[in-house]
């Protein structure tokens, strides 16, 4: 064949990129200078003794804490040894599973806010085991949603036991990945008991985990007790855990965005580092959760285009670095889910997905991740809908190009009837469910809804629904026991359940 | 208003810290008494700044600034006032309960609490009962701030205000708490006199309790 064609690029997908390779340089190695010369101080003596026995200058050694110095080699050793890519399954492995990798996007919820909005009265309240049952049902049903988390604090169970029981409840609800929190080591064995159970036994869970833990240090470059004690246990245990700052520029780190992403992936970069000298190819992904505080009323933004741009650019140090990566999108400042909530998501979801972050969680937030809402996370599982219909970009091939059909129909033709319309009309223009493209007489028709009310609909329609159970009840008295035992241990701390009020 | 009251007052609003000390000094020389300046001066200037950041016309960096700027002059008039027996807002204690490591909001609360006059003893994160009960003892402040940002620990804030019960020092003072997951519903529950949702709130509370 005569090659008569050059420098001909293929674009697959479309394309985002928000810094360039030498950008990302610099702030990788400007992360290897805070690492060296600036330090982290971390709570917790076996971590610092870790990292001091392979060669960490230990500096400021007080009570309980100690500023850590790390050279830079220490960091490319530990990189040698992280695996590249994370597989998480769900409690169902054959069906659910997320290979986190470059460009690889998968979509999930996000945890542990102490409200949540009522779906069936519009009360914003402390959220309950029952609530935490229905995100997770409702997590199953969507299909854009990948993995879950825990949209609501349980708060009617013991409060130093609640992990067990958010589990307990998203166990019921789903079996895709799930990305549980741990109050503290105990509350992590507690659930990986679970977990055991659940899949029938270690075995199992050594050739499918089926969660991953979230670990927060607290910025800037602080790592407490409990984060190293959790993180030593997931790299023990085999445990795939995301390590996550939250970094918010202008109060808890620099107010430059690249000031930022530096200041993040220096806390990221000790989690890597000490998990791979506790096992090396200990599984992590790191986070991606950064935002700017906005300076009126002094709150964690979580739907500002700051947020948007951050994450971008944090996915693209860790696709060069080759780490998985934990995003941030599907969320919103709003007080409910309305238009700025649908605004905010549908930006911040677009940027996600188009920059190629992997885990990308928090779908279902507002109220700067305070409250949980179930109309957003149906909503946003819609956006996530269309804007994958963007990732599949424009294929140009001779079939695509259609001359043959364009010469066929020819001037003033039409295309409705035609083979080529019926055989990929499905496949190609996308098709919504929740969005209204009825003319105004339908619309009026169907009762004149407002896509606030459809959405709350399709949220009543899924929870109504009767299903089978994903837990016989033999193992659901199994993990429920666990769950039973650490509140019997904690009870002796026990304050008043009803509190909250 | 003399020229160099209003110039004092100016500079709090501007957050100029940096020729505040001599602004303050040059006041001092000019016979003009400690608490004129603070009620004449300092005073005008911040509630100015509090307007304007309630209205959304200055942000939290401005009025940190100006709460620095009035901070400079409060360490030189502080003593003065204190030997000529002028009540000034007086001491607030702050805390982030035991457990917690998020501060970001109650370092707020300090900054804008010292803007309000305030003399502000701040015990840090991770802060045990205990530690503030004998923080409580040793300073007598007017005011107690508490601080938790996770539902686990801000049970801890209710063991504090029994530990003070305990210790006999609960009444000697106003206890105000915060932080994300924290309302005023649970701030009634547990015996605390007053719940702020931010850090501006915080000082508009600080000032009503010292009142």
């Amino acid at each position: 064949m005569q090659v008569n064609k050059t420098n001909y690029l293929i674009n697959n997908t479309p394309t985002l990129e928000v810094l360039s390779e030498e950008e990302i340089e610099a702030i990788y190695f400007a992360s290897l200078t805070v690492l060296s010369e600036t330090g982290v101080r971390v709570y917790n003596k076996e971590g610092y003794d870790l990292l001091s026995a392979h060669g960490a200058i230990i500096e400021g050694v007080e009570e309980d804490s100690a500023l850590v110095k790390l050279p830079p080699e220490m960091v490319d050793i530990a990189l040698s040894t992280l695996p590249r890519k994370v597989v998480i399954y769900g409690a169902d492995p054959e069906k659910y599973k997320m290979e986190l990798f470059k460009n690889q996007i998968y979509f999930g919820a996000g945890s542990d806010t102490p409200f949540t909005i009522d779906p069936y009265t519009s009360e914003r309240r402390r959220a309950t085991y029952k609530d935490v049952k229905n995100f997770a049902r409702l997590a199953q049903a969507l299909p854009n949603l990948d993995f879950h988390m825990s949209l609501g604090i349980v708060q009617d169970t013991a409060v130093g036991t609640y992990d067990r029981w958010q589990y307990l409840a998203m166990l019921e609800g789903t079996n895709k990945p799930i990305n549980i929190t741990a109050v503290d080591k105990d509350g992590l064995k507690d659930q990986l008991e679970m977990a055991y159970i659940r899949l029938g036994g270690e075995k199992e869970w050594l050739k499918t985990p089926i969660f991953s833990l979230y670990i927060e240090p607290v910025s800037p470059l602080s790592h407490s007790v409990e984060v190293i004690d959790k993180l030593l246990f997931c790299a023990d245990h085999r445990i795939p855990f995301v390590y996550t700052p939250c970094p918010l520029a202008g109060a808890t780190s620099p107010a430059t965005l690249a000031g930022t992403a530096v200041q993040a992936l220096t806390e990221s970069l000790l989690g890597i580092v000490l998990s791979q000298l506790r096992r090396p190819g200990a599984p992590m992904i790191i986070g991606g959760l950064m935002s700017a505080m906005d300076m009126r009323t002094a709150v964690y933004s979580y739907g500002s285009p700051e947020m948007a741009l951050l994450s971008a650019a944090y996915t693209q140090i860790t696709k060069w670095l080759g780490i998985p990566e934990y995003e941030t999108a599907g969320c919103s400042d709003a007080k409910m889910y309305d238009e700025q909530a649908a605004m905010e998501a549908t930006m911040n979801i677009t940027t996600a997905a188009l920059i190629g972050g992997n885990m990308i969680h928090d779908v279902g937030y507002l109220e700067q991740g305070l409250t949980s809402s179930a109309e957003m996370m149906v909503a946003a599982d819609e956006i996530i809908d269309m804007v994958k219909r963007i990732l599949k970009g424009i294929p140009v091939n001779d079939d695509s190009k259609a001359l043959n059909v364009i010469e066929e129909i020819g001037p003033g033709g039409h295309y409705l009837a035609h083979d080529h319309t019926f055989d990929r009309f499905k496949d190609l223009i996308w098709r919504p469910k929740l969005v209204n493209r009825q003319n105004y007489e339908g619309w009026e028709a169907s009762g004149s809804k407002t896509h606030r009310q459809r959405v709350n609909e399709r949220v009543i329609e899924i929870l109504d629904r009767e299903e089978e159970p994903l837990l016989d009840e033999k193992m659901f008295k199994e993990l429920k026991h666990i769950c039973d035992l650490a509140d019997e241990k904690y009870k002796g701390d026990e304050l008043d359940l009803d509190m909250f009020g | 208003m003399s020229d160099i009251l209003s110039t004092i007052s100016t500079m709090v609003i501007e957050g100029n810290f940096v020729d505040m000390v001599d602004k303050t000094n040059a006041a001092l020389e000019e016979s003009l008494g400690a608490e004129d300046i603070l009620n004449n001066g300092l005073m005008p200037g911040m509630d100015h700044v509090g307007v304007e950041f309630k209205a959304g016309n200055m942000f939290v960096p401005e009025v940190l600034r100006s709460a620095k700027a009035m901070q400079a002059a409060m360490d030189i008039l502080r003593p003065i006032l204190a030997e000529t027996g002028v009540e000034t807002a007086g001491k607030i204690v702050l805390g982030t309960v035991k457990g917690d490591f998020h501060d970001i909001g109650k370092n707020l609360v300090g900054m804008m609490c010292e803007g309000a006059g305030f003399e502000i003893i701040d015990l840090g994160k991770d802060i045990a009962p205990e530690a503030f009960v004998n923080a409580i003892k040793e300073h007598k402040p007017k005011i107690l701030g508490m601080s938790a940002m996770l539902t686990t620990t801000m049970r801890t804030m209710e063991r504090i205000i029994k530990a003070l019960e305990e210790a006999g020092v609960r009444d000697t003072l106003k206890i105000m708490i915060g932080g994300a997951p924290v309302t005023l519903d649970f701030a009634n529950k547990i015996g605390a006199d007053g719940y702020a949702a931010n850090a501006a709130s915080a000082a508009d509370m600080a000032k009503q309790f010292a009142g």
